[in-house]
């Protein structure tokens, strides 16, 4: 799936578009805590989450994601979408929940990273 | 659509069984995936399914608050003692699953929760 | 002959594509603007428009725009003998206008598709604040452009010179230093040092790997200096052949059960960090997950330290320069 396919499929809006939009996105996540996106993004996964604060724009700089998608129709602060310009992230924007938006992009084929193995509770 | 209840999103998706297990014929109406429970608590529906990564006891209360069917924690985490306990107490059913929170969406929203 | 014709690479042709998605209105338009009032004759217009060399103007009435005037309606004034009547007999009512917030493709659309030629533009309340024309749109996003170009170019350019470090200094164990200062509670600030420093591994040309795993650790302990402590603290990086030592130094409060705090989950922070997405106590579990060695000292009254450490597994791999072929 690309990334004007993603769009299509959220009936999304494209906030900051600092990539192609016929880029390929290898995978989908969904998270709220920056550590989960830390430990568990991936590069080239597109981040869905619920923050719009200019910290998931960091978070998913240093995860080496290029892709967030703002669930719930959130319109985040200026100072995000200046980062994102800054940081080379695309924003988008969906009206959907987060678990509708995963669930139609796994419906539309974008694969998920599998199962997580993990010991003590830890990641 | 026929009636989904907790117990066939436990066969479909190998769930494990946390705490209230007695509860598994709760119908599920709908699904919301989150992290942040203030979020959860103002936007949830009730008989919605919970996918979150958070093990704390607070959960439950907010399960309890919102009646939601019940709370999946993802990425393979166990919930805490005390989360497992209050659960039990208060008849909120708690499942597991390996898959991280976008998975288990997809999964669910396949077999029709929230659609 | 040879004919110009537009012969964009597509590269070019997504850098506009991306400047008129991302760019407001406000940054494009221009603010010194001319207005008509309601009471001026066709008359009065034609010489505002010979002295202020304009080819058209919004009519505002208390702050509102409530028509445009442009040169073609003054030629049929004139024409049709109607010097004298008011701007408001003969201007376009049906104004398009745009608001200062709106993306750049709103106008594209209106401008292009629609054949207007300029558009009002106003605020929340509907003010008039600025006027956009192809003119103004395609000087400000070529300028926009150029600074982008700039951009990148220098980019390249740090990267080489900051890649050569190694190769340029002899001695006989070179290693570089970089200090960063966090300040507490500066949420604007969070993650900057954390993000220069990603950008300067990049620029030394570290392996992806290794800049990301640095990355992480760096992020997650940039924020435990925000969030935990009440002074701040220092960010220490140490870039050495064959590894790269990270410290982070601060006076705050201190720790005093260590055992505690390396527990997955364990968080001392309040519900509105959380509501940020943070401090679910997975810091450190992700900080030791990323690196080959971590050390955590403290205790209460005396501050907190923390030394990390990423080695490079295979040598030759630890940056992606080329080795120099003898």
């Amino acid at each position: 799936m690309n990334i004007r396919e993603m769009v299509e499929v959220l009936n999304g809006k494209i906030l900051v578009q600092n990539h192609d939009p016929d880029e390929e996105l290898p995978r989908g996540g969904a998270a709220d805590l920056m550590s989960d996106v830390l430990a568990f993004g991936s590069e080239g996964m597109v981040l869905l989450t619920g923050l719009t604060n200019p910290q998931v724009v960091r978070t998913a700089e240093m995860a080496g994601i290029n892709v967030i998608v703002f669930v719930r129709d959130k319109t985040p602060p200026p100072e995000t979408l200046e980062l994102a310009r800054d940081s080379c992230i695309s924003l988008i924007r969906t009206g959907y929940t987060m678990y509708e938006a995963c669930g139609r992009l796994y419906q539309a084929g974008l694969p998920g990273r599998g199962p997580v193995r993990i010991e003590n509770n830890s990641w | 659509m026929s009636e989904i209840k907790l117990v066939d999103l436990v066969q479909a998706l190998d769930l494990t069984v946390s705490a209230g297990s007695q509860e598994l014929e709760k119908s599920v109406t709908g699904g919301y995936a989150s992290d942040l429970l203030s979020d959860v608590i103002a936007n949830s529906k009730e008989g919605d399914v919970w996918l979150t990564l958070q093990l704390h006891q607070n959960i439950v209360a907010v399960a309890f608050l919102n009646n939601l069917a019940g709370i999946i924690i993802v990425n393979g985490r166990q919930p805490e003692e005390a989360t497992i306990q209050k659960a039990q107490e208060q008849g909120v059913v708690v499942m597991c699953s390996a898959f991280p929170t976008y998975e288990v969406a997809g999964r669910l929203y396949h077999l029709g929760v929230g659609r | 002959m040879k004919t110009i014709h537009g012969d964009m690479s597509t590269q070019e042709i997504t850098k506009v594509q991306e400047l008129i998605y991302t760019t407001r209105v406000e940054s494009v338009m221009a603010s010194n603007v001319i207005a008509i009032d309601p009471s001026f004759t066709m008359s009065q217009v034609k010489d505002l428009m010979r002295d202020k060399r304009i080819s058209g103007a919004p009519v505002v009435k208390e702050n509102q725009v409530i028509g445009i005037v442009t040169i073609s309606d003054v030629i049929r004034s004139m024409e049709e003998g109607k010097l004298n009547f008011l701007v408001t007999d003969l201007m376009t009512s049906d104004v398009r206008t745009v608001s200062k917030d709106a993306m750049v493709t709103d106008v594209v659309n209106n401008l292009g598709r629609q054949g207007f030629s300029r558009l009002p533009v106003v605020d929340q309340d509907g003010t008039l604040v600025g006027i956009v024309t192809t003119g103004t749109l395609i000087r400000s996003l070529l300028m926009q452009m150029d600074k982008s170009f700039q951009r990148n170019e220098a980019e390249k350019l740090y990267t080489y010179r900051a890649s050569h470090i190694f190769q340029d200094i002899s001695s006989d164990d070179t290693s570089l230093l970089l200090r960063y200062f966090v300040n507490e509670k500066d949420f604007d600030n969070a993650g900057k040092a954390s993000s220069l420093i990603k950008r300067s591994l990049q620029r030394l040309m570290l392996l992806p790997q290794i800049v990301r795993r640095v990355g992480v650790a760096v992020y997650e302990a940039e924020m435990n200096l925000v969030i935990h402590t009440d002074i701040g603290g220092e960010i220490t990086v140490e870039v050495r052949k064959d590894r790269v030592n990270v410290s982070t130094v601060d006076h705050g409060p201190g720790i005093s059960d260590l055992k505690q705090v390396l527990q997955p989950g364990f968080s001392t922070a309040p519900e509105w960090i959380r509501d940020m997405g943070f401090g679910a106590g997975m810091g450190l579990a992700n900080i030791r997950r990323v690196s080959d060695v971590m050390k955590l000292t403290s205790s209460p009254g005396q501050g907190t330290r923390l030394e990390i450490v990423f080695n490079f597994r295979n040598d030759s791999l630890a940056t992606t320069r080329s080795p120099q072929k003898a």
